[in-house]
């Protein structure tokens, strides 16, 4: 995929020859090394050794004859051959005098595992600006500060460049983070699961290589099919996004990404005026950028885990439809209710199926789907049921449940399930296992492991890796359009963006600039009298709206600025008069800049559409129901601008209530292609206009299918940048 | 600035807790990059200079301290 080339300065390499001195190193110096037992600067070296790198490595530790039985150097320029990769453990202060000794030596892959950086203060980030810039200079790549390390698996690297305890086994799934201590734990629990990775890295401070650097160079890995991620703190988001969506969804060899986000936090909730604003505070635009992205979200690392083994090891799924094979009812009916919770549908047998399982189940057995093969089931009931429902075009993904019982051999019911599936590997179906324990079951999850079947304690987790998979089998044979450009009048709307001060655009402006952009507005005309108004009224038609237009007022409402459904002139002439007598009461006659005449809006379904500023992914558009809805239930999407028509479509789809909107109980449909529409228009508005700070659309009034939507009010919030 | 005395008594000490030949060390030797002084050794030097001179020294800044000049200087502002 593209490279966008690594750090600018000497003879710069691209970012793949730049990772390759990494991950795939020749030679390797370590700086900074002890003959310390139990620290880093030690251990470091050690597992270098013991994990069997197929280069060579040099101990760089002053006044020091040799490291574990290896000839030290005291300088990295001492060295007489050329070097790959540095990595460098000497303490924070002095790792800048080493990485500029590296430069010189021409070395063009760094890590830096020491801490002192960053994460410690000012005199820290000087010290990290000063590596950059030593980073720059020599044009070499740099991971770290401040992490753990990095690891390739490849049988002919064996890099285990950190302070891991061990080496994990080699396997086709990517991990990087941000903490290093957290990947420490999962190179513990992945092995106990048997799962094996392609490259496992720490990124730490990121002070040069980010995880957009990471994912790039993933794309290409050959060793890589999944990629995991744990990201707390994003910093190129809109690449992010870009590089995920190439690789989810690439024509050749597409990898799934899961990814786990933590840290992100409600700051600059107070600060946010708009209702766009202050729920894009929250980590639902995290939630909406990542769908769009094709970033599977998990919310802990079990579930993380449970779906990449499944994402790494088995065919993905086709459609949802899945068979459950099972020696108990209880567990089926958990796992039933599972599976349909998640959107998964129990397959229909054909008749064959049906029959083949008559013939050779007992009498006892449900025949139907969840198959109970009943408790006393050795393995050729779990291989008459697999076999059957193997060779059913119905079913794409099967789950087998085990309970232990006294007489269930279970060791030869998982080699039999291994055995069934490997007979059918033509067929490409998803096969996943819960041997429901801990102890009696531990030797049958082992066979299932180690032939690949993913494992979960749980039916409920099967399920939920299952959902994720179909759920990613969706993202790739997604319905796929470019963003429309519709015909807009950009100069109108510059014209009041562009001459506008900070702050709130009036009403009349903020409308010009929706008209400008071609949002369905019904005719409106400030008016400066009550006989004006009325003229305006006679000209637009009745009924229309009254609404004040002064900037000092912001609730418009409990002011009495607004006044609907006036039906005549005389209606119209008696509000003119009381809304502005009102109204002075708070304000001077100089605050009020006229009363706008409206059309008044068809009634419809209420909803709201805004865009504001995200610090990530710069503007971000969001969509939810109105009124009492985006309220209550917080019920929203965002995405990263500009959108397609597809992604408005899905935007709306992924409400909770979007039901709402297709009609309930006999209610006409609204118009779904027209909210489409006007989130399209308001994507452009936003790309155009960097000055857009924050915008509510608020609400939509959305009429039945055919009769489109109109704007009720909107509020544009400007800033200078 | 530190006299000649001062430096040659931070040498001999520091050859002392490093196990170095002393007349490998210069004024600029960096403890760390160049004389090779491990985080336990740093904290074993502050305490033997503090011991060779009779002072208290504030570890923090004892332990930022980077060279034998530096180290020098620092001691010679607590005699």
């Amino acid at each position: 995929m593209a490279d966008k080339g690594s750090a600018s300065g000497a003879s710069a390499l691209s970012l793949q020859e730049g990772l390759d001195r990494i991950f795939r190193p020749k030679s390797i110096a370590v700086l900074g090394v002890t003959n310390t037992p139990e620290t880093v600067p030690h251990d470091i070296f050690v597992n270098l050794l013991s994990s069997r790198f197929q280069g060579t490595v040099y101990p760089v530790a002053p006044r020091k004859r040799h490291i574990a039985g290896v000839r030290a150097y005291d300088y990295v320029l001492d060295i007489p051959d050329e070097v790959d990769l540095a990595v460098l453990v000497f303490p924070g202060r002095v790792c800048e005098k080493a990485l500029e000794q590296c430069g010189e030596k021409g070395i063009k892959g760094v890590i830096i595992i020491s801490a002192g950086f960053r994460e410690v203060g000012e005199a820290g980030i000087a010290r990290e600006e000063h590596v950059k810039s030593i980073v720059a200079k020599y044009g070499m790549r740099l991971i770290g500060p401040n992490c753990l390390g990095a690891i390739n698996t490849e049988p002919d690297v064996r890099l285990n460049a950190s302070f891991a305890r061990a080496m994990p086994a080699a396997g086709n799934i990517a991990f990087l983070s941000q903490s290093g201590a957290l990947c420490t734990a999962v190179l513990d629990y992945a092995q106990g699961k048997g799962i094996g990775f392609s490259k496992f890295v720490s990124l730490g401070n990121k002070a040069d290589v980010d995880d957009v650097d990471m994912l790039r160079y993933l794309a290409d890995d050959p060793q890589t099919s999944v990629i995991l991620m744990y990201l707390e703190e994003i910093r190129r988001g809109r690449e992010l996004v870009e590089v995920a969506q190439h690789i989810t969804a690439a024509s050749t060899n597409p990898k799934p990404i899961l990814a786990i986000k933590g840290g992100r936090t409600a700051a600059g909730a107070a600060a946010a005026q708009s209702h766009t604003g202050s729920l894009a505070a929250s980590d639902v635009v995290c939630d909406g950028v990542f769908e769009q992205a094709g970033i599977i979200r998990m919310m802990s690392l079990e579930e993380m885990f449970n779906t990449a083994q499944l994402l790494a090891y088995q065919p993905l799924p086709r459609t949802n439809r899945i068979a459950i094979v099972t020696n108990a009812g209880g567990p089926g009916v958990m796992a039933t209710d599972a599976a349909i919770e998640r959107g998964l549908e129990l397959a229909k047998f054909s008749s064959a199926t049906t029959a083949a399982l008559k013939k050779a189940l007992p009498a006892a057995a449900n025949m139907k789907n969840p198959i109970d093969v009943i408790g006393d089931a050795r393995d050729d009931r779990y291989v008459a049921a697999m076999e059957a429902v193997f060779n059913d075009d119905a079913v794409d993904q099967v789950l087998v449940i085990l309970t232990p019982q006294s007489m269930t051999n279970i060791t030869g019911i998982a080699q039999a399930v291994c055995d069934v599936h490997a007979r059918h590997a033509d067929k490409k179906k998803t096969l996943v296992a819960s041997f429901m324990g801990t102890k009696d079951v531990s030797a049958g999850i082992e066979i299932l492991q180690r032939h690949g079947v993913p494992h979960y304690i749980l039916p409920e987790w099967a399920a939920d890796a299952m959902e994720d998979a179909v759920q990613y089998r969706t993202w790739r044979d997604r319905k796929r359009t470019a963003v429309a450009e519709f015909t807009v009048k950009k100069d109108q709307a510059a014209a009041v963006i562009n001459k506008a001060p900070e702050g709130y655009l009036t009403e009349v402006d903020a409308l010009k600039v929706l008209d400008a952009y071609g949002f369905p507005l019904m005719p409106f005309e400030l008016s400066k009298s009550a006989d004006e108004a009325v003229a305006i009224a006679d000209r637009i038609g009745y009924p229309v709206v009254l609404r004040i237009v002064a900037p000092k007022i912001i609730h418009k409402f409990e002011m009495k600025g607004v006044m609907l459904n006036l039906k005549s002139a005389d209606e119209v002439r008696k509000a003119y008069t009381a809304m502005r007598d009102n109204v002075l009461k708070h304000v001077t006659a100089e605050d009020i800049h006229g009363i706008l005449v409206r059309k008044m809006i068809p009634a419809g379904k209420e909803v709201i559409l805004g865009v504001s500023r995200d610090h990530v992914f710069g503007h971000v558009i969001m969509f939810g129901l109105g009124g009492i809805y985006v309220e209550a239930f917080k019920d929203v999407t965002f995405r990263m601008v500009p959108i397609s028509q597809a992604t408005a479509g899905r935007m709306i789809n992924n409400l909770r209530t979007s039901a709402v909107l297709r009609g309930l109980r006999g209610e006409a449909p609204s118009d779904i292609p027209a909210i489409e529409n006007a989130l399209q228009r308001l994507s452009l508005l936003a790309r155009d206009f960097d000055r857009i700070a924050e915008m509510d659309i608020n609400p939509l009034i959305v009429h039945p299918t055919g009769e489109g939507c109109h704007v009720a009010d909107v509020r544009i919030r400007l800033e200078n940048r | 600035m530190a006299n000649a005395e001062v430096i040659e008594r931070v040498k001999k000490v520091t050859a002392r807790v490093l196990s170095l030949d002393p007349s490998t060390i210069e004024n600029n030797s960096n403890f760390v990059f160049d004389l090779g002084a491990e985080s336990v050794q740093s904290v074993e030097l502050v305490a033997a200079f503090e011991e060779e001179f009779g002072i208290d020294m504030d570890q923090d800044a004892a332990l930022a301290v980077e060279t034998v000049t530096d180290a020098a200087e620092f001691i010679a502002k607590h005699l």
